[in-house]
């Protein structure tokens, strides 16, 4: 019999102690750190993936005083996509393959411990479809998780970077790897899975946060018992309304088996809702490649979902772009805020598409409440039918609904997505979400030989080249420009205002309690915007082009943005992988695609580094 | 990802011209290829590409050198376009096999001609099968037994939509991730396991697979292109665009070599139509 304790503060100090070290607290710990915005703990900076801090030391007056305080290279080369993490002072960075981690104190700046795993490139770079890319680090139970390249899941120990485990979260000789960052929920990691020119059939994965077990994997189509969707249960919004879905819905919009090679990779961004416990994340585009050989709606690619954390059991799916012809991958991340929409609050969740569409959904229940063009250059659709939930496309830029023997010219937007990866942030003191993005038109040729392993076909030659149009509008003007910077209101689906970029935005913005807006652009520039207009009040050249997030956070009660630079990922891979040497004549026939950036080369090169920026003393 | 199957394709339009690269004996003949592709190219350079490089570089008088990597997505990107580590010059200067007209290099004149085939394992019911029309117009019954492979990508697959046998497709992914280990062998594993009786497949790589069984295994049955469907395709040699004189010393070569090609590539059970005389890429390309 145990002793009972007398007095009550003894009592509830042992009830804390034991409770201490238990798994459990791994969630509200993330959660905990989150809240405090001296960290920077997660790649949105909160669960919600708002990427909103409360810091305002900086704000809309003093920004245009910033300096560059200190830098860091990381001595790789290649696209450095995603962030700095910084948990209780310490800053943590990460490089594209090999994947290197480092420690960093931010007192003297010198390397607390690094780590590179050991990866065979020749094995991992060839199924590496778009560059090497890593988007980050997860933070979590006192360890800091690595998604490998080669798809081995890594745990280090964040003090000392020793490895606690590693498991392996696909098989690369079957195509997949892995790019995206970790997210730490309750006791386990979720990650993700890359491929889906492979044939690579996506799935989302939990792992136990201390032993990388895996506890439960969905994946994007196939039988229910794959995709944990249960009928009658989880449900999709059609015909105006939440419905359950039925049986086998991840099969019965395929023709025989080809859901096995279905796509609907998961390189994205990933959210949670501890009040819901449902994570969020989308899902990306069909696979076979041409989209005359799979008929049908292909269920679950390209598609919204909502999975309980701790089962992976779906809540709700909700499909943008039923059977894609384009292209319009559906990873972009998901944002989760609390908002009025049409006289009535309800948990929200917003997502901006490849597409071109807004998405704001009732993040609880899965109900379709907005869904506009961000970007009225878009064409491809005339709009989403609220009550379907499917968007009516406009024929004229189908490419099927053209054949394969006709141009289909002048589609918008381009295959890269009128926004790709580069996460939004939003300001609750402005309520608008500020969205990086790319400003682009394509045309597919059709008869193009080309070649897969080995074995000859006709394919299409796809071209990009700017929107010319205005965003606002849809008007046609002329500009050449490839890259806005919008403020969007997700409550009523309008534009408040966007800046014209050059070249498109690759950069992850952070929005602040300053009224400040900071993003990155693809020459090297970090950029401050007043968050109410857009007025531009800040900009500094970093060694490389930008593709990477901006995020801050306060050490010794001052506040620091940082931001790795290193040109390359999708638009920088002409200069990345060397296609282009910078002397290439230009095509008469408008702008390829390394057409499109090339003149990139002109203002930067390759190289990654850490920048951090402070007020001055 | 995807983040792409058209990411790669992007990068397709580019019109690059490089600087041109004299060539001289001194030169090394330098091909990139994949070390295990058989029967294209082999690190022991058993395949037929490998013995026609070597026959280009010896009537060059030159050294023949090869940079390898796994031939995937990304392959033009990271080989004939990636420049050397030291900055100076391209890690190759050749690929020995691409589509003639390909849209990621530019190409030489063909140096051969083949076609995808109906590739049917005897003995498995389907001996009867003459022409791939068959197929299409077998009773149901028959139909639904069909175990026929079907790619991500390619003309055989869109055969199969056309003739309405797409549920019947066992799928494949068009490449594999794994560098030791390549589509056709594969397929070929397959075959043998009894788990696909039939593929259309590349000329090539259904002469490997004919190649690897006792002679007479295999029913192969060329398929014919039609208007909107194309099977036969030419090859040639892949070079970067721009390199001019190189392709222009490349075709004397093709020109003066054509028999001996056509010799090694005999070795190979491979099926060979003459070469039209329309293809290659057009010149505003």
């Amino acid at each position: 019999m145990k002793k009972p304790v007398k007095n009550w503060l003894l009592a509830s100090t042992v009830a804390t102690l034991l409770a201490a070290p238990t798994v459990s607290t791994a969630n509200s710990d993330v959660e905990k750190l989150t809240q405090d915005p001296a960290n920077w703990a997660t790649w949105g900076g909160d669960y919600a993936g708002t990427r909103y801090s409360k810091l305002s030391q900086i704000n809309a007056q003093n920004v245009k005083n910033l300096q560059p305080a200190w830098s860091f290279s990381t001595g790789v080369l290649r696209g450095h996509e995603g962030g700095p993490l910084v948990v209780n002072g310490v800053m943590f960075i990460h490089t594209p393959f090999p994947n290197t981690v480092y420690a960093i104190d931010q007192k003297t700046k010198a390397v607390i411990w690094e780590f590179t795993p050991t990866m065979d490139a020749d094995v991992t770079i060839p199924v590496m479809c778009c560059d090497t890319v890593n988007r980050g680090l997860a933070y979590g139970d006192g360890k800091i998780f690595l998604q490998q390249s080669d798809t081995v899941l890594t745990a280090l120990d964040a003090k000392t970077g020793k490895r606690v485990w590693s498991v392996q979260n696909g098989d690369p000789k079957l195509g997949m790897t892995n790019t995206n960052a970790p997210l730490v929920v309750k006791d386990k990691v979720i990650t993700g899975i890359s491929g889906g020119e492979f044939g690579v059939r996506g799935f989302l994965a939990a792992y136990n946060i201390r032993t990388g077990q895996l506890e439960w994997k969905g994946y994007s189509m196939g039988p229910d018992k794959d995709t944990l969707l249960k009928p009658g249960k989880s449900t999709t919004w059609e015909n105006g309304k939440v419905t359950p879905v039925g049986a086998d819905s991840g099969t019965s919009t395929w023709k025989g088996d080809q859901w096995k090679i279905g796509g609907g990779t998961t390189w994205g961004w990933y959210s949670y809702d501890p009040k819901l416990n449902l994570v969020y994340y989308g899902s990306g585009n069909p696979s076979t490649w041409n989209p005359v050989q799979r008929p049908g709606d292909n269920k679950w690619s390209m598609s919204l979902w909502a999975r309980d954390a701790d089962t992976g059991e779906v809540k709700w799916v909700y499909q943008m772009t039923p059977h894609d012809e384009w292209d319009y991958d559906g990873i972009n991340e998901t944002v989760l805020v609390d908002q009025e929409v049409k006289g009535k609050m309800h948990k929200t969740i917003v997502h901006f598409d490849r597409n071109g569409f807004g998405y704001t959904l009732d993040r609880e229940t899965g109900e379709l409440l907005v869904a506009e063009k961000f970007d009225k250059s878009v064409n491809w659709a005339s709009h989403v039918d609220l009550k379907s939930g499917r968007p009516e496309v406009v024929p004229e830029f189908s490419t099927e609904h053209n054949g394969e023997d006709v141009n289909t010219v002048g589609t918008c937007p381009a295959a890269l997505g009128s926004k790709n990866q580069q996460p939004v942030s939003y300001s609750p003191q402005t309520g608008l979400f500020y969205i990086s993005g790319n400003h682009l038109c394509m045309e597919y040729e059709p008869f193009e030989v080309s070649y897969t392993a080995g074995q000859p076909y006709v394919g299409a030659t796809l071209s990009m080249m700017p929107a010319g149009a205005d965003v606002l509008t849809g008007k046609k003007d002329g500009t050449t420009n490839l890259g806005q910077f919008t403020a969007y209101d997700a409550k009523t689906g309008k534009i408040a205002w966007s800046n014209k970029e050059q070249f498109s935005v690759w950069s992850g913005s952070v929005a602040t309690a300053g009224g400040v807006v900071f993003y990155g652009t693809l020459e090297g520039y970090l950029k401050a915007v007043d968050a109410k207009t857009g007025k531009e009040l800040y900009k500094f050249k970093t060694p490389s082009g930008i593709i990477g997030n901006v995020n801050t956070w306060e050490f010794e009660g001052k506040q620091y943005v940082g931001v790795l630079s290193g040109i390359g990922g999708w638009a920088g891979i002409g200069i990345a992988a060397g296609i282009d040497d910078g002397t290439s004549a230009s095509s008469s026939e408008g702008l390829g695609a390394v057409g499109a950036y090339r003149s990139l080369s002109s203002y930067t090169k390759l190289g990654g580094t850490l920048t951090v920026f402070a007020l001055p003393n | 990802m995807k983040m792409f199957s058209t990411a790669a394709r992007l990068f397709m339009t580019a019109t690059l011209a490089l600087a041109t690269i004299s060539v001289n004996a001194q030169d090394k003949f330098r091909v990139c290829a994949d070390p295990l592709n058989p029967p294209y190219s082999t690190k022991e350079q058993t395949g037929y590409e490998n013995k026609i490089a070597a026959l280009f570089a010896e009537q060059l008088g030159q050294e023949l050198e090869y940079t390898w990597l796994p031939e995937r997505i990304g392959f033009i990107r990271n080989t004939l376009k990636a420049e050397n580590d030291n900055g100076e010059g391209f890690k190759c200067d050749v690929v020995m096999g691409v589509p003639a007209g390909y849209d990621l290099t530019d190409t030489s004149k063909p140096y051969f001609h083949s076609t995808y085939v109906l590739l049917i394992a005897k003995g498995r019911g389907w001996d009867d099968i003459k022409d791939s029309a068959q197929l299409a117009n077998l009773p149901l019954d028959r139909q639904e037994k069909l175990k026929i492979a079907m790619f991500d990508r390619g003309p055989g697959t869109e055969w199969l939509q056309k003739s309405g046998l797409l549920e019947q497709g066992i799928p494949y992914q068009s490449m594999t991730g794994d560098s030791e280990h390549n589509t056709a062998m594969q397929i070929e594993k397959d075959l043998r396991a009894k788990k696909i009786d039939m593929v259309i497949l590349w000329g090539p790589m259904a002469g490997y697979v004919q190649s690897q069984a006792p002679k007479g295994s295999y029913i192969a049955i060329p398929m014919q292109s039609s208007p909107g469907l194309k099977f036969d395709f030419s090859i040639a040699v892949g070079l970067r665009q721009g390199d001019n004189k190189r392709k222009q010393q490349l075709n004397e070569l093709i020109d003066k070599n054509l028999d001996k090609i056509q010799a090694i590539i005999a070795g190979y059970d491979i099926a060979v139509l003459p070469i039209p005389a329309d293809t290659g890429k057009k010149d505003d390309d």
